[in-house]
């Protein structure tokens, strides 16, 4: 195989430069919103300085649902098409959702300590069935890991796009069934904040969704360049 | 500090250490890779040699 076209099947197998700039955006835009958080944003005059969690603890939640989100859409894809690359996608998704989906019950839990006196809250459907998700997608690894070689990508793919009912159910439950004590900020009027916090808030939404591509774009490069480096040895050690 | 700027401070370090532990993670597995890489260049090296070897030069 001549070399140019050796290099441009590396380069399209690897496709490091797109993890590249997202992570560059990530850095900047993760940078710029806690500066923003921390030194510019208005203090609550309610909440005083706990509200700073808001910032990054509602922007990671909405990030963790479009996570899960995009395994299920690529789940649909890859039970269209068989292709590897939608099974990477759906599983890396999956991984990154919980791993943000694990902060926002971290920083919720520290929230509502300042704020409630209390770490949790079990009358709250908000917290409850947001819970109740995670724990859905964190079944998700046990039934990868629990099924043989042939019928995992299948299943896996089948679970990421049944698993995702469990999240527009959490989103709206919270509509529903009136939240106890958990605030809803957003609703079908706008936003209940200042335009002055808003900025912040979309900001921090935009690095969190950035962070969150350029994590699946990095995990991506490693599934690709490591299933072509097993298909390389197998080809050398066959030789 | 005042108590409501230690959670705050709590929040922000927990987010920043997990995801910075995520990231080390990945970096890991690009070292990983990285030894794969070398262990298939020491075998094609390995290879080359062996194909340049002249057939009954074996003294």
């Amino acid at each position: 195989m001549p070399s140019s076209t050796t290099d441009h099947a590396s380069r399209r197998v690897i496709g490091a430069r797109a993890a590249l700039i997202w992570g560059v955006i990530a850095t900047v835009l993760v940078t710029v919103a806690s500066v923003g958080v921390f030194l510019v944003a208005p203090e609550d005059a309610d909440q005083g300085a706990i509200q700073r969690i808001f910032y990054f603890h509602v922007a990671i939640a909405l990030v963790s649902l479009v996570a899960f989100a995009v395994a299920c859409v690529a789940g649909i894809l890859f039970l269209r098409t068989r292709k590897l690359r939608w099974d990477d996608v759906s599983v890396t998704a999956v991984r990154i959702g919980i791993l943000f989906s694990v902060l926002v019950i971290i920083t919720g839990s520290i929230w509502a300590k300042a704020s409630w006196g209390t770490w949790w809250v079990w009358a709250d459907p908000r917290l409850v069935t947001y819970l109740i998700v995670v724990l859905i997608y964190a079944a998700y690894f046990v039934l990868r890991s629990s099924v043989d070689d042939d019928r995992r990508l299948r299943f896996s793919a089948i679970y990421a796009v049944v698993g995702f009912v469990s999240v527009p159910l959490s989103f709206y439950s919270v509509r529903v069934a009136q939240s106890f004590v958990h605030p809803v900020v957003f609703t079908s009027g706008g936003a209940n904040m200042p335009n002055s916090m808003l900025i912040w808030f979309l900001i921090s939404l935009a690095a969190m969704l950035a962070l969150f591509i350029a994590l699946l774009e990095v995990e991506l490069v490693g599934r690709r360049t490591e299933r072509a480096l097993r298909a390389l040895t197998l080809r050398l050690e066959s030789s | 500090m005042t108590g409501g700027n230690q959670y705050v401070v709590a929040a922000y370090a927990v987010i920043w250490f997990l995801v910075l532990a995520y990231v080390v993670m990945l970096g890991a597995r690009t070292a990983r890779v990285g030894r794969q890489v070398e262990a298939i260049t020491r075998m094609l090296d390995r290879k080359a040699a062996e194909s340049d070897t002249p057939e009954g030069d074996d003294g």
